[in-house]
């Protein structure tokens, strides 16, 4: 049986059975992991934009990690459901590189730290702590959150390293 | 979705802009006859991307250079080649060899053949269709495809929960040389092409 969920690219996984982990690839995205480790349930998003520029809802199709506020509102409601409690939620995040430089000062790929900084001001604003975070540099990472212990395991291929956050 | 016709029309326009500028641009810059092979242009979900990630690609680490279109048209490109042959393409540019890591005037020279490829190619849309089009300033990167590829599709920030996808292969005959080309489109902007 296979232990580990893999997240695409936009997606979004909530799960309530601590022999599971969960795992995505980020470069410029951002792998968002929310948590309450007394009632085991764990949810990971594969964030790819701070919000929607139409301001249209998502239509409930296989995206509903893509946009940052969409995708942590589901997480929040969805957990409470499966038994968290609000106020035991943490937050631990990995990505949102700049893969991409320009020469000059001004980068206009920066979609990485956007989505970071976003991430923050409503992680905030839900008065979800975020307890750690690998984030920024220039190169993609794996991210696998161990619901059993709550570590986040963040390798780097290109880097050759992997730690624990 | 886009219907297979529109497709397939899209795939053959595609062609014909490559071959009138975009293959004349890169052997007048390479001084060698280029074979080049649009493999496919094919409407793919966000979450089956990395099924286009072939074993190759997952194990070479890529120089890659990434240019967004916008105006009437809105492209994302990304041409990307293993590093080793970023190296051999640096140094048939620059006149010397590249012996260590890629940096300075080498990675300029790079992103200065994917400024030129892309150039030609928005060219030739703009000169047939009418299109007004502005490329971005290229952005450079040394990362494994699937960064590159996760990183581009972020960045292109389309609203829709699939993509357009062309794939294009340019050879240099004599020095070996293979540029990869990714042509990222929402599936929206099919039919600005295919008209």
């Amino acid at each position: 049986m296979n232990n580990v969920i893999e997240i695409k690219m936009g997606g979004l996984e909530i799960i309530d059975d601590e022999t599971k982990e969960l795992k995505t690839f980020v470069g410029s995205c951002v792998a968002i992991c929310l948590f309450d480790l007394v009632s085991k349930v764990a949810g990971m998003a594969h964030i790819m934009l701070p919000k929607k520029s139409d301001g249209t809802k998502f239509t409930g199709k296989n995206d509903i990690g893509k946009y940052a506020d969409e995708a942590l509102s589901y997480m929040v409601n969805d957990m409470i459901q499966k038994g968290a409690d609000p106020k035991r939620i943490k937050a631990k995040m990995a990505g949102g590189a700049t893969i991409f430089a320009h020469e000059s000062e001004t980068s206009i790929f920066n979609v990485g730290s956007r989505n970071i900084a976003f991430l923050k001001q409503i992680l905030k604003e839900n008065n979800i702590p975020l307890v750690s975070e690998d984030t920024g540099e220039n190169f993609g990472r794996w991210v696998r959150f161990n619901l059993h212990s709550g570590k986040m395991t963040v390798t780097s291929n290109l880097k050759k390293f992997e730690k624990t956050i | 979705m886009s219907t297979s016709n529109d497709l397939q029309k899209l795939n053959s326009v595609l062609d014909s802009f490559i071959v009138q500028k975009t293959i004349p641009s890169l052997r007048s810059i390479l001084e060698e006859p280029i074979t080049h092979h649009l493999r496919n242009t094919q409407e793919i979900p966000l979450i089956n991307l990395d099924l286009i990630i072939s074993n190759l690609e997952e194990m070479n680490i890529m120089s890659a250079v990434y240019i967004k279109c916008v105006g009437d048209i809105h492209m994302g490109v990304l041409l990307y080649l293993p590093e080793e042959e970023s190296k051999t393409l640096a140094a048939k540019l620059l006149g010397k060899p590249i012996s260590s890591e890629l940096a300075g005037i080498a990675t300029s020279s790079i992103s200065e053949i994917g400024n030129i490829l892309t150039a030609s190619l928005i060219n030739a849309i703009s000169i047939d269709m009418g299109y007004k089009i502005c490329s971005s300033v290229p952005g450079y990167a040394v990362e494994f495809f699937r960064t590159l590829l996760e990183a581009v599709v972020s960045d292109f920030g389309n609203e829709f929960d699939t993509l357009v996808v062309s794939n294009v292969e340019l050879h240099g005959v004599n020095s070996g040389i293979g540029i990869h080309i990714l042509l990222i489109q929402d599936p929206s902007e099919v039919k600005k092409l295919v008209i």
